[in-house]
């Protein structure tokens, strides 16, 4: 089917149709699934009250506004906003890139065979990674640049900003997973991840929009009850008493999880939707750890046993907030260091970009934060824990979360890991290591499922990783063999287990996954069994 | 005779106005707060051994207590070197283009940036001749011009005709973009005439002597229109996003490689503690009116205080 080419200001349509309605056969074929679901259209009491008028999806359910004040109102928000993103102090953390990005972008458009999320719609203009750039790097000329006011039409300023212009603009900038990939292979060092993050970041700082699941049941719910999975405390000790639990049933160990022990030399911080979801992860830390010898803790105090970070990929004020309570924390109980369990945007945010907004003792040189990668490996090559790898004995493919290789440049440990506890060779994909693709999770995406987006992020942002898997089991796709896909981070297997269930891949092609941790446990050599448990046994 | 004191006056002109506004550029650029840790792997300045895969140093345990402070010489052969070579990889060989861009671009672009490059060679080498008066110089300046002018031609031709031609690109080209690139082939072409009509380049160098010793002297209408071309090219390049290649080095540097971490009590620590010190003036709910960032940072429930 052809369409009407998009042109930028497009954008400003006021009508309540999608600019880019998308169809499942227009999307990336994945020539190895039989049944790949159609794509169901949005229900008529959401198109009746919310806006879809981008591709017809969705993560806000927030009225429109109706009156013209109130989309006057919108409208001035948005443009106040962005004269305070380009001002260097009231956007000191990011005004620099923010604002060179913005200016020398060559429009060549190297970056867009980069982008997981363009391939993976089938190259559908408006995900373009310099689509939503180019909107408002448009806007930004006319509106705040001499040029852009004197010749408008001539450096291509044309786009004109109106309630529908700021709402698609905002839908937009939640169809990127700020991976980065596009970054990485721009030649002028042009960073449109970072322009999609600094448009969410007008609107969640100026007019407090985010999805709800980042914003209100994400970092005000993180920072008033302690987790952003609502966890308080008390509920925080049931689970790791639980946690005792299931290593005893699974491996006949009797093993206390020390909590809140002064003085640790590491105290381990979870992404808290592990003891929810996945609890077997966090039971494969204390497993290895305590086979280890190591000494250390995980706290319950607020904020200290949930590591997320969400605000990363919307909002600094709030980012530095969640980041002074991590490190209070580990203050507070006087540890050597803070070690950041399998949860990728967790690395990024604490060890790298809270570094410049913790002064002084807070410096990760006085209270440092590291991954738990490193950790495990050095674990592993010390030969204090026994590792046989045969128990390991099926098919693996490795997941790189983009914010622990491509954003922090940590790539062999797991692989080492991998290598010294399974037996059959590690079937990386193509491509992986720092230039792997997001698994469409990135940014929040994970986590956001209000009205359609989870379909969205299904069907559009996941599909190249679902294509990378099947690709890397290509061989052994018989659904009699069981696979499984590491994934060190939690928001990565959150994705993968949407992913799995929607494509069917378990049931088709016999495709689980899970944790690095859980794979080290099952192949120690002086527990009783195995201790990864398979979809069907669930 | 007042056009030829205008063709020397408007050299130096150009001259000083580039560097001036390029300097002024980059202060304003520099002088722009530290901005929070952005990078993306794979980082040239990493060890030897991690650079081919994009490892870091955060690859290691306990990798916040090795922070050695480096000795300039080792910053710049471990960290500017291994940068300014990958920058200028790209710069001759536009090895992304080549290896991500589908739309047939990297041989004229990497065409018109090498017609640009050996233009400005030619101008520094006309300079050189004027000085030393070499014969060797004057003989190699005609295929040097000639070299430059015909590999910019193609380069800018190809890319207006690709532009224009390729609906994805063309929706991203504004008149700017096809202006920006016009400007280049007028100068090729017009260095081309100027050649055809004088190949020994005679007047060109007469041009040049002229421009250094202030002393005007006539030269014909086409070497008059590739120096004064190239000129106004030099002082339009600054005020537009030409000026990519100077940028790229904050972009790199101060953006997607800067990996360094903080140490307590560094010029780094300074900083942010007194950025900490500006006052949030964004307005959304969560955000409490007045405060600083370090004491919006301390806040859990700013809503609570807006009351
Ligand atoms: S962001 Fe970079 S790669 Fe993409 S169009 Fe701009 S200059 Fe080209
Ligand atoms: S950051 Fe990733 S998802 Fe976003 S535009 Fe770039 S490549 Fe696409």
């Amino acid at each position: 089917m052809s369409r009407q080419p998009i042109r930028f200001r497009d954008i400003a349509r006021l009508t309540d149709e999608p600019l880019n309605p998308l169809s499942a056969d227009e999307l990336m074929p994945l020539p190895a699934l039989s049944d790949v679901p159609e794509l169901t259209p949005p229900r008529p009491r959401w198109l009746e009250n919310y806006d879809l008028s981008l591709d017809g999806f969705s993560d806000f359910d927030i009225p429109m506004p109706k009156t013209p004040e109130e989309r006057e109102r919108l409208v001035r928000g948005f443009l106040t906003g962005l004269e305070k993103l380009l001002d260097p102090e009231t956007n000191w953390t990011f005004a620099k890139l923010f604002r060179l990005s913005l200016d020398y972008c060559m429009r060549c458009q190297t970056c867009s065979e980069a982008c997981h999320v363009y391939l993976g719609s089938g190259r559908q203009e408006i995900y373009r990674p310099t689509y939503r750039s180019e909107i408002l790097r448009r806007i930004y000329q006319r509106y705040f640049t001499p040029a852009g006011k004197l010749i408008g039409p001539l450096i291509g300023a044309d786009v004109e900003v109106n309630f529908k212009t700021v709402w698609r603009l905002l839908e937009l900038s939640y169809r990127c997973n700020i991976c980065r990939r596009c970054a990485q292979v721009c030649p002028a060092g042009i960073d449109n991840a970072l322009i999609a993050r600094e448009i969410r970041k007008l609107f969640s700082q100026e007019l407090g929009i985010a999805p709800t699941e980042l914003l209100r049941k994400g970092t005000r719910q993180h920072l008033q009850a302690g987790s952003s999975t609502g966890m308080n405390p008390a509920a925080f000790r049931n689970s790791v008493e639980f946690l005792e639990e299931i290593i005893e049933e699974k491996t006949g160990r009797k093993i206390t999880i020390p909590v809140d022990k002064k003085g640790a030399d590491i105290l381990l911080i979870h992404n808290a939707g592990e003891f929810i979801s996945w609890p077997e992860n966090p039971a494969a830390f204390a497993i290895l750890f305590d086979a280890a010898g190591i000494n250390w803790t995980l706290s319950s105090d607020l904020l200290g046993y949930d590591v997320v970070n969400y605000a990363v990929w919307f909002d600094d004020v709030e980012l530095a907030r969640i980041a002074l309570q991590h490190v209070e924390v580990a203050r507070r109980l006087g540890v050597k260091k803070i070690v950041v369990g399998e949860c990728g945007h967790a690395h990024k945010a604490l060890c790298v970009i809270a570094d410049r907004v913790l002064p002084g003792d807070h410096s990760v040189s006085e209270r440092p934060r590291e991954s738990c990668l490193p950790l495990l490996w050095d674990i592993v090559r010390s030969g204090a824990i026994r590792f046989d790898p045969s128990r390991n004995d099926f098919p693996v493919t490795l997941h790189d979360s983009c914010n622990v290789v491509r954003l922090m440049g940590i790539v062999q440990p797991q692989r080492e890991i991998v290598r010294a506890v399974c037996s059959q060779p590690l079937r990386e994909m193509a491509p992986h290591g720092v230039h792997n693709y997001c698994c469409g999770g990135g940014s929040g995406f994970a986590i956001m499922d209000t009205l359609n987006f989870s379909q969205w992020r299904n069907a559009v942002s996941a599909r190249m990783k679902v294509k990378q898997i099947l690709d890397a089991f290509g061989d052994v796709l018989d659904p009699g063999i069981r696979k499984y896909v590491i994934a060190a981070c939690s928001n990565c297997k959150g994705t993968l287990r949407e992913a799995i269930n929607y494509y069917d891949l378990w049931e088709q092609h016999g495709i689980w996954y899970g944790g690095l941790v859980e794979l080290m446990v099952n192949a120690m050599a002086d527990l009783p069994g195995p201790y990864i448990t398979w979809n069907e046994e669930m | 005779m007042a056009l030829h004191w205008f063709a020397i006056i408007f050299a130096w002109a150009s001259v000083v106005i580039f560097f001036a506004v390029a300097v002024y550029r980059v202060v304003k650029i520099s002088s722009m707060p530290l901005g929070l840790r952005w990078e993306v792997y794979p980082i040239p300045h990493e060890a030897r051994d991690r650079r081919e895969y994009g490892g870091s140093y955060m690859e290691d345990v306990d990798w916040p207590k090795k922070h050695e402070r480096r000795s300039f010489w080792a910053e710049v052969v471990e960290f500017l070197a291994p940068e300014a070579i990958e920058i200028g990889t790209e710069i001759v060989t536009m090895k992304k283009v080549r290896g991500h861009n589908r739309y047939g671009i990297w041989a004229f672009s990497t065409l018109l940036h090498w017609g640009i490059y050996l233009f400005v060679l030619w101008a520094l080498l006309l300079i050189v001749q004027s000085l030393t008066r070499s014969a060797l110089l004057a003989a190699v300046a005609g295929p040097l011009l000639v070299v430059a002018c015909a590999v910019g031609l193609v380069g800018a031709a190809g890319l207006i005709v690709r532009r224009a031609t390729t609906p994805d690109l063309a929706r991203y080209t504004a008149p700017i973009d096809y202006f920006n690139l016009a400007f280049l082939a007028a100068i090729f072409v017009s260095g081309l005439i100027s050649w055809a009509g004088d190949p020994a380049l005679a007047g060109h160098r007469a041009y040049m002597s002229a421009a250094l010793t202030f002393q005007p002297t006539a030269v014909s209408g086409a070497v008059l229109a590739t120096f004064l071309l190239f000129w106004a090219f030099v002082v339009y390049m600054p005020f537009s996003k030409l000026l990519h290649y100077v940028i790229k080095y904050f972009l790199y540097h101060q953006g997607l490689w800067d990996d360094a971490f903080k140490t307590k009590g560094s010029a780094a620590d300074r900083q942010v503690i007194r950025q900490l010190g500006y006052r949030v003036k964004w307005q959304a709910p969560h955000i409490a009116a007045g405060k600083t960032w370090l004491e919006e940072a301390q806040m859990i429930s700013p809503e609570g205080e807006k009351k």
